[in-house]
């Protein structure tokens, strides 16, 4: 199976070339994007083909597509690619806006092409775990989450993450996805209520775009009457041990659950990098996600996570938006 | 210095120990419970006074250690006989009686002192000052939490009565509401969620709540009742544009015993606790007893008490409505 990665703009790509090439049977084709010099960049540092365009990439006859672009370019990286029948594994968030969503979905419909929603948390092995033991019903009645998915900003990495034009918005469009995914999955229910407040205090200075949010915490309110609580914010330093993380209470009749999906590290301590690191040895979710898109079109099923995952996701992250500028709840 | 304490439960225990360690005279006890109060009364070689008119007239101080919808009439009675309060936290189960508790010592010259002790636990006080001294900047986002297991559950025990204690939010999440105020300044709006079982196998409450303070900065409260005992876990997580404050109980004991559990041997109440030179109580009481002696100022004011109560109650309204509360239309 051929696979080609269109835009490197997304950090992820990095991990997601990897795990291309840790699959028997996928070669990976090459990459495409639309800035050259990022493209020939990345091309050299992971001895990839470089195609000078994304059409040229396409007419390469790829089997399917990892659409890492900027998040708000999504749409039309995934129509060129629905259009030329390739499947498409596209970037979180699905996209910027309800519309860009729809069409994301309507042309893969079309096309007959898989789309999946990169939602790695989903193959997270703790989290899978507790999905597990909450299916078997070893909790009983689940009443509430108080989640977290912190981390530092990304404007070290990517510029444009913190330009609300590319990315759709701050830390509330960069983190909400995951976990409002999750507790999706883990409920079966659909959020009926949302209710966010933001803030820019963190990075104030650092981040031109004055649209852009640093600070958020949401309530979420599902179907079945659960509640929960998703700290989105920007608020690990960036010398801080890792990335950032994610972490969730699951408060049930039987107690208490506490998840910490990235705690399986040692603690390292490197003189040349003059402070600790926390260094994973933790079972890789990227690569099971890569790995099931890859079987969802061998085996001709819908991958774990599609894009109406993806769809309801933004839903919720983009009802956080409206509910932080009015100062009260969304319905949904 | 005359002490005398009101009340003989979980809280009246801890005082008096307290007490002990200042040079006030603890001169006796009123409870409701004379065999309650004439235990304490003989451990401490102390009075057990018939009524409260009887502890009044002995000493010169009052601490108030009984149940919240009584501290308004022993404060104003006690106002009344021009006797200095120590008043256990919540101030008041109400607004209304907590401003005519505030009027009736303003009027009578007497001082009100709340006992807000997480304001004394070394590292909520470590973290306030660093905060104060500019360490981390600004804060942006505030994490507090407070859990642990419902409190034992004797025949008609007031904590579970609402109208006695005002439930979990008000009783156990206060001190979280104070902390937060004390770090981040007035709050503008709260909303919350909460939940309190009746399954006799599976007593818990557990409530979230989202503050909005007025400099723009977030607080997320949690609070639980819903660990089994003997856990008692809080955590502070204080992030500002220029640092980060992470504490957790669970990952900073440093004695942990892992016994094996008689039957029923853990307490009434959990309370959190350290080794320490002088426990918290202790360093309270003993800030009180030196603000009655020589009229220094004290880290909490019964105006600060006052405004914890009116967050706490704002986020039962919230929860039981479903809509965020405006404190300043509440004050108005």
């Amino acid at each position: 199976m051929k696979i080609g990665i269109m835009s490197f703009a997304h950090l992820h790509a990095e991990a997601y070339i990897q795990n291309l090439r840790a699959i028997p049977d996928v070669e990976l084709l090459g990459i495409a994007d639309d800035d050259a010099a990022r493209g020939e960049h990345f091309a050299q540092a992971f001895n990839a083909r470089y195609f000078d365009s994304y059409a040229a990439l396409l007419s390469a006859k790829p089997d399917a597509v990892l659409v890492c672009c900027e998040n708000s370019k999504h749409r039309a990286l995934v129509e060129m690619a629905a259009d030329a029948r390739v499947n498409v594994l596209c970037e979180k968030p699905l996209a910027t806006t309800l519309t860009d969503a729809r069409a994301i979905i309507e042309a893969c419909e079309r096309a007959r092409v898989k789309l999946m929603t990169a939602f790695p948390m989903r193959f997270s092995t703790p989290l899978v775990e507790v999905k597990a033991r909450l299916d078997a019903n070893e909790f009983g009645r689940v009443y509430a989450f108080n989640a977290t998915n912190q981390g530092e900003a990304p404007l070290q990495q990517r510029a444009w993450f913190v330009n609300k034009d590319l990315a759709g918005g701050g830390a509330v469009m960069d983190h909400t996805v995951h976990l409002a995914d999750v507790l999706r999955w883990y409920l079966q229910s659909e959020v009926v209520e949302v209710y966010a407040q933001t803030n820019r205090i963190l990075y104030a200075k650092e981040i031109q775009d004055t649209r852009v949010e640093t600070g958020g915490l949401l309530m979420l309110t599902f179907a079945n009457g659960v509640f929960a609580t998703i700290d989105c914010s920007w608020s690990k330093p960036p010398y801080y041990p890792t990335w950032g993380g994610l972490t969730f209470e699951m408060i049930g009749e039987r107690g208490v659950v506490l998840v910490d999906a990235f705690k399986q590290n040692l603690t390292l301590y490197r003189h040349d990098l003059k402070r600790a690191a926390w260094n994973s040895w933790a079972s890789d979710a990227n690569q099971a996600m890569v790995e099931d898109f890859v079987a969802a079109i061998r085996d001709d099923r819908p991958p774990r996570v599609t894009g109406y995952d993806g769809l309801r996701a933004l839903e919720i992250t983009l009802a956080a938006y409206e509910s932080a500028e009015r100062g009260e709840p969304v319905r949904l | 210095m005359r002490v005398g304490i009101v009340g003989a439960g979980s809280m009246g225990v801890v005082h008096a120990a307290s007490w002990q360690q200042t040079p006030a005279t603890l001169a006796g006890f009123f409870a409701e419970s004379s065999h309650d109060a004439t235990r304490l009364a003989e451990k401490y070689n102390a009075r057990v006074y018939k009524n409260y008119a009887a502890l009044l007239n002995d000493v010169d101080v009052v601490d108030i250690c009984a149940p919240t919808h009584l501290h308004h009439d022993f404060v104003l009675q006690a106002a009344a006989a021009r006797k200095h309060i120590i008043c256990e936290k919540p101030l008041a189960r109400t607004m209304a009686q907590g401003r005519a508790m505030l009027d009736a010592c303003r009027n009578a010259n007497v001082k009100l002192l709340v006992a807000h002790v997480v304001r004394f636990f070394p590292q909520y006080a470590l973290a306030k000052q660093n905060v104060a001294n500019g360490s981390i900047g600004t804060p942006a986002v505030v994490r507090l939490a407070r859990e642990s297991a419902r409190p034992k559950r004797p025949p008609n025990n007031w904590f579970f009565d609402f109208e006695k204690s005002g439930g979990m939010l008000l009783d156990l999440m206060i001190h979280d509401f104070d902390y937060a105020r004390w770090l981040a300044g007035e709050v503008e709006t709260v909303f919350a969620q909460s939940i309190a079982t009746e399954n006799p196998d599976a007593p818990l409450d557990f409530g979230l709540a989202i503050l909005k303070h007025k400099n723009g900065a977030l607080s997320h409260i949690t609070g639980a009742w819903a660990f089994p005992p003997p856990n008692f876990r809080t955590a502070i997580e204080i992030a500002g544009d220029a640092g980060l404050i992470e504490w957790k109980s669970a990952d900073t004991a440093p004695l942990e015993f892992f016994l094996h559990e008689r039957a029923g041997d853990f307490p009434d109440v959990g309370l959190p606790s350290s080794p320490l030179r002088e426990d918290p109580y202790t360093t309270q009481l003993q800030e009180f007893y030196d603000a009655l002696l020589n009229d220094t100022p004290t880290r909490v004011t019964a105006e600060d008490g006052l405004a914890a109560l009116q967050i706490a109650l704002a986020a039962i309204e919230s929860a039981r409505l479903g809509k965020p509360i405006s404190l300043a239309e509440a004050r108005a």
